[in-house]
């Protein structure tokens, strides 16, 4: 049989044991909940019941044919919840079963208590001792908002839906106003871009940093040189990508930096030769101008004062000694006079001469 | 409150932390017939002003849990209604 009370009395103990006593039983199991003197370090003085009385006897009976369900050799149970104003150290609640075997009894007693922590609707306040503000306690079990719906406040967006374009509120699965559907979009939007963006980084990125990722399906933009494909027959004109300068062929092309250093004279072609060569320009050529010209300076000396010096010194000595300047001339020939050319006289016969001289006698006749 | 169509006249009952803030352990509210549980309680909040402890309750209507506040539920008149907050029995 079923015993399910709200009482405002005190629980009287060997009553709940009358209830329970069956001759077919074995067992008999009885879970007294009691009220305790403290809580975080506060003296509770007593605890306050409340219920909705109805609806706790109701889920209070439900939780008997559950029980009933679950085990049923239960013979009795017995749910006792009191209320009011329940002093420390009193019984708040009894649940008692019995059954021909102790776990039935047993388990079916513990389960209940869990039940009616979850789902009976009781509420305690504890009252403490001194100035301390009285609590209404929550069960950890308690039965709570779904927190997929509390965590979002629907009615705080009201979305007006014209009726033409009325849909069965069930089919609608996000209800939101239009700012928030803007910014989901928005979000969503970004999150794409990111996407995107970071892929192509990594598409455009040379392979060589992290070869251990795989580029055969990367669909970065290419360069790329198309060559038909020899003895194809389909009339799509299928060619392959000759992809000679896409960003995977990276390593592939000349290193320009590597190529111009070894040019420039690096050995390795990393170092930059440019230290090299301000070494080596003076000590060959400037080097060997300085000492013709008798002229002493220090390697390491400004390139521009040395070719500052030694055009002093070219000044200095055309001053002292004009000749000199045939010595430092690049192309002396051309700044030589002319050698006087032979002038080939021509020699007239005596007619020849007769004859320019009757010229020039008819010459002056036609101009008087 | 603003309803639309036809309404109906309901109880209303508050327990423990929601009763303290409504001030009142029950009252008479006119509600939509038809109306989803989350749009009635949040309804029923505002007007109590219950908002502070407002993701912690559910409903109760003829005394049965409204587990999915997502349902749509039908109101008649005399029905009763019960705003529950956290339990804490035992």
């Amino acid at each position: 049989m079923d015993h399910v009370k709200l009482v405002q009395v005190p629980i009287d103990i060997t009553h709940i044991h009358q209830l329970l006593a069956d001759e077919g039983c074995g067992a008999s199991s009885v879970f007294v909940g009691t009220t305790r003197n403290n809580f975080q370090g506060k003296t509770v003085v007593s605890l306050a019941y409340e219920a909705y009385d109805n609806m706790a006897v109701k889920e209070m009976n439900k939780i008997c044919s559950d029980l009933r369900e679950k085990w049923p050799d239960l013979k009795h149970i017995v749910i006792y919840h009191r209320l009011g104003n329940v002093p420390v150290c009193e019984a708040s609640v009894v649940i008692a079963a019995s059954s021909p075997h102790r776990s039935e009894a047993l388990e079916s007693v513990s389960f209940a208590i869990d039940q009616l922590k979850t789902r009976v609707p009781i509420w305690k306040k504890e009252i403490y001792e001194g100035d301390n503000i009285s609590e209404w306690k929550e069960n950890k079990e308690s039965f709570r908002p779904k927190k997929s719906l509390s965590a979002f406040n629907y009615a705080a967006c009201p979305c007006k839906v014209e009726e033409s374009h009325d849909v069965p509120r069930s089919l609608v699965q996000i209800r939101v106003n239009d700012a928030e559907l803007t910014k989901r979009l928005e979000c969503f939007v970004n999150k794409k871009r990111a996407e995107i963006n970071s892929q192509n980084v990594i598409d455009f990125k040379s392979p060589l940093v992290d070869s251990d990722k795989d580029f055969s399906d990367s669909c970065a933009r290419t360069q790329s040189t198309i060559i038909k494909q020899e003895q194809s027959n389909c009339h799509l004109k299928v060619r392959r990508v000759n992809n000679r300068c896409g960003p995977q062929q990276m390593e592939l092309r000349p290193n320009y930096e590597f190529e111009l250093n070894k040019l420039m004279g690096s050995r390795d072609g990393v170092t930059d030769p440019s230290k090299e060569i301000r070494k080596s320009l003076p000590n060959s050529r400037l080097q060997a101008i300085e000492l013709y010209m008798g002229l002493t300076t220090d390697n390491e000396e400004n390139i521009f004062s040395r070719i500052k010096k030694v055009e002093n010194r070219m000044l200095q000595l055309e001053s002292i000694s004009p000749e000199y300047r045939h010595f430092t001339n690049l192309e002396p020939s051309s700044r030589e006079p002319p050698l006087p050319k032979r002038i080939k006289k021509k020699s007239y016969s005596a007619h020849e001469l007769s004859v320019f001289i009757q010229k020039i006698k008819d010459g002056r006749e036609i101009n008087e | 409150m603003s309803t639309e169509g036809p309404v109906v006249n309901v109880h209303v009952l508050f327990f423990a932390k929601s009763r303290e803030l409504a001030n009142t352990p029950r009252s008479k509210v006119d509600v939509p017939v038809e109306i989803i549980a989350s749009d009635l309680l949040d309804q029923l909040v505002s007007r109590f002003g219950l908002t502070s402890i407002q993701n912690s309750l559910i409903l109760a209507h003829n005394e049965s849990y409204i587990e999915n506040l997502s349902d749509k539920i039908l109101l008649k008149e005399g029905d009763e209604l019960a705003i529950i907050p956290p339990l804490s029995g035992g």
